[in-house]
């Protein structure tokens, strides 16, 4: 009797603490067994690539592909590093992060004669500031960290970042877990710049960020939807495709451009350095490329898309939508992350770990 | 010739021993090992680590608010200890007086949730206690209530989800406990006049201490780092040391100021494994 009981609590055991590392972790490392240009090895955002459209070029091409996936620029790079090279093939940095991966020597050159389907990108999108040459980077989709708001529910008109900050707001907001978009804010509702980096100015921040501690009910990155179609939270702070589908839900649910100047990001295609598939790689990219892949996932995913035959295939529902496709004077008023020295970074960090104590 | 060999004891030993060594080597001493000297490691603009020594991991393991963190961690595995505890030491005392038939049934019943994927019960929970969830919802129904209440996203919440993930741990070393007892014991306690408090006092709790013990140990340690609890049941709003850690590891990209923060945890483990060896506990029993 008791052997049994051993036995049942100790499988017991094993198996719960796999599931620790399950959070992160999807299926990885499979590259360097299998034979080269037959698998893929994807690291990409969560809720970003659809299934069936990764189903769809292995349909076409026979290559298999693995996707993991991830929910802030930071914890790829952390990832990227600590694998064995060669253990993801392609990446999906934001703006800022491409410039890093560049610097850090971990993404390489992509050779755009293999991407046929390069020609379909909008040019105000070909050579953007963080990789001037256009060498190291396809654009994929973008948008927006915008607010939603529960239009039924707050009757009081939201119309900047600042307004999350009222005391009004207590649990009402779920915005996402991801320490430079909420820090940003915080510094972009004060009229200082997204990327501050003066610690004077860091030290208001701070003290506005304390501001939002009672109003958030929950920090969420990878479906703050759910809450927010829930009627968990009525306010939130997240990125612009999550806002439309909470929308497509529930019609109460708006998006509010903030006065501030948006959050903006935009995420990229890049090939590891340590990538043993390149070809298989480019291949990907350039199906991604397609107008009509793009149209599948923007079905799905509806950011802001620099792949301009998609956005003509999608037609006025789509573009006439400010959550999915963010009009042209919010994105020029908007700001992008850029790179912070480790001295910033240890204040950010700071900030955050009293935010979230 | 062998039986010369055999008389000293050097072959069969470094046989039997050898192995399990080099495991013990290769998977705790060379990693913790290694999570010590990160711990004096710093980094460099990439965020790579530079082997250079220096103390500041520590001086920041001082900041304030880490140190409130440690606290409310520390306050969090307590209770979820002592509610472990308290669920179940009754449970474990039913099972060990049940017939043996019954017994494999009622442990089933503990253990077999524990077959599904951790993350996807802690998400079920979160579903469950929503408050567009099925409690809610069930409770409005009933008119025991007239607007959904808030379960989710509170120390509490984190609490919760801690009791029920952690929960078999407490059973299995407080159930052997309680079969051990000798029940002619609790019948001379009875035939010498002790009432059924006095027993339980007297006889049982001091004869059971040792499960509490080490169900105590099991459940506590658990609790400081399971990070993931706290952030889907109490939404990220009270960190515990496990967050501080998993931060640092991924979106802080700092693996020294990680290292720093995992000796202290290896430090509390320590700590209160050799409280319990204090205590008179049995090592054996938190093998498992």
């Amino acid at each position: 009797m008791k052997k049994i009981i051993a036995l049942f609590t100790a499988a017991a055991m094993t198996l719960s603490f796999t599931g620790c590392g399950g959070g992160t972790s999807g299926e990885t490392g499979t590259g360097g067994t299998a034979s080269v240009g037959e698998t893929l090895n994807l690291f990409v955002w969560t809720e970003y690539v659809p299934q069936s459209v990764i189903d769809d070029f292995t349909k076409e091409t026979g290559i298999k592909v693995n996707v993991s996936t991830y929910s802030s620029n930071e914890d790829m790079l952390a990832k990227v590093k600590a694998e064995s090279e060669g253990a993801f093939d392609i990446i999906q940095p934001s703006d800022y992060m491409v410039e890093q991966c560049i610097n850090q020597g971990i993404v390489q050159e992509i050779d755009l004669s293999k991407i046929p389907n390069f020609s379909n990108i909008a040019e105000s999108y070909k050579k953007p500031s963080y990789d001037p040459e256009g060498k190291y980077s396809v654009p994929y989709l973008g948008g927006v960290g915008g607010i939603a708001v529960n239009k039924k529910r707050i009757t009081d008109e939201i119309t900047s970042y600042a307004d999350l900050f009222k005391p009004d707001y207590a649990g009402q907001l779920v915005v996402l877990d991801d320490f430079r978009p909420v820090i940003g804010i915080a510094s972009e509702s004060l009229g200082y710049d997204l990327n501050e980096t003066d610690p004077k100015k860091l030290a208001d921040v701070k003290e506005q960020v304390m501001k939002l501690k009672n109003n958030i009910k929950l920090y969420d990155s990878d479906s703050p939807k759910s809450a927010l179609i829930a009627g968990e939270c009525n306010l939130g702070f997240c990125w612009s495709a999550e806002i439309a589908l909470a929308n497509a839900e529930n019609p109460d649910i708006e998006i509010v451009f903030p006065d501030e100047g948006a959050f903006l990001f935009l995420d990229n295609w890049c090939i590891t350095s340590g990538s043993k598939n390149i070809e298989a790689a480019h291949k990907f990219i350039d199906y991604m490329c397609r107008p009509e892949v793009m149209q599948k996932v923007l079905e799905e995913f509806p950011y802001l898309c620099p792949n301009k035959a998609a956005v003509e295939l999608m037609g006025e529902e789509y573009t006439s939508n400010p959550a999915k496709n963010p009009p042209a004077e919010v994105i020029e008023k908007g700001n992008y992350n850029t790179n912070l020295d480790n001295d910033t970074i240890a204040i950010y960090d700071e900030i955050w770990t009293e935010l979230k104590k | 010739m062998t039986k010369q060999k055999f008389k000293s004891n050097t072959l069969p030993s470094l046989v039997m021993i050898g192995p399990v060594v080099l495991w013990l080597a290769f998977f705790i001493v060379i990693p913790l090992l290694y999570v010590a000297v990160m711990s004096f490691c710093g980094i460099d603009e990439q965020y790579n680590i530079v082997f250079r020594f220096t103390a500041d991991n520590y001086k920041r393991l001082f900041n304030a608010n880490y140190v409130q963190i440690y606290a409310q961690s520390l306050t969090i595995a307590a209770l979820t200890t002592i509610i472990c505890i308290v669920l179940a030491y009754p449970f474990s005392f039913f099972i060990a007086r049940t017939l043996s038939k019954k017994k494999a049934i009622l442990y089933m019943l503990v253990i077999i949730p524990f077959w599904t994927n951790s993350l996807i019960r802690i998400y079920g929970w979160r579903t469950f206690l929503g408050t567009n969830g099925w409690l809610n919802n069930r409770l409005l129904d009933f008119g025991l209530i007239s607007s959904p209440i808030d379960f989710l996203f509170k120390p509490s919440a984190t609490v919760l989800g801690m009791v029920y993930s952690l929960f078999p741990y407490m059973v299995l070393p407080l159930y052997t406990a309680i079969e051990k007892l000798d029940k002619s014991l609790l019948e001379a306690s009875a035939d010498l006049g002790a009432k059924g408090v006095s027993t339980f006092f007297r006889i049982i709790l001091p004869l059971t201490a040792s499960g509490i013990f080490s169900g105590s140990i099991m459940v506590f340690i658990p609790s400081l780092g399971y990070f993931f609890v706290s952030d889907i049941l109490g939404g990220g709003n009270s960190d515990i040391i496990g967050n501080l850690i998993e931060r640092q590891f991924q979106s802080g990209n700092n693996w020294p100021l990680g290292a720093a923060l995992s000796m202290v945890l290896i430090i509390i483990t320590l700590l209160l494994v050799k409280l319990y060896q204090k205590c008179g506990g049995d090592m054996e029993s938190l093998g498992v």
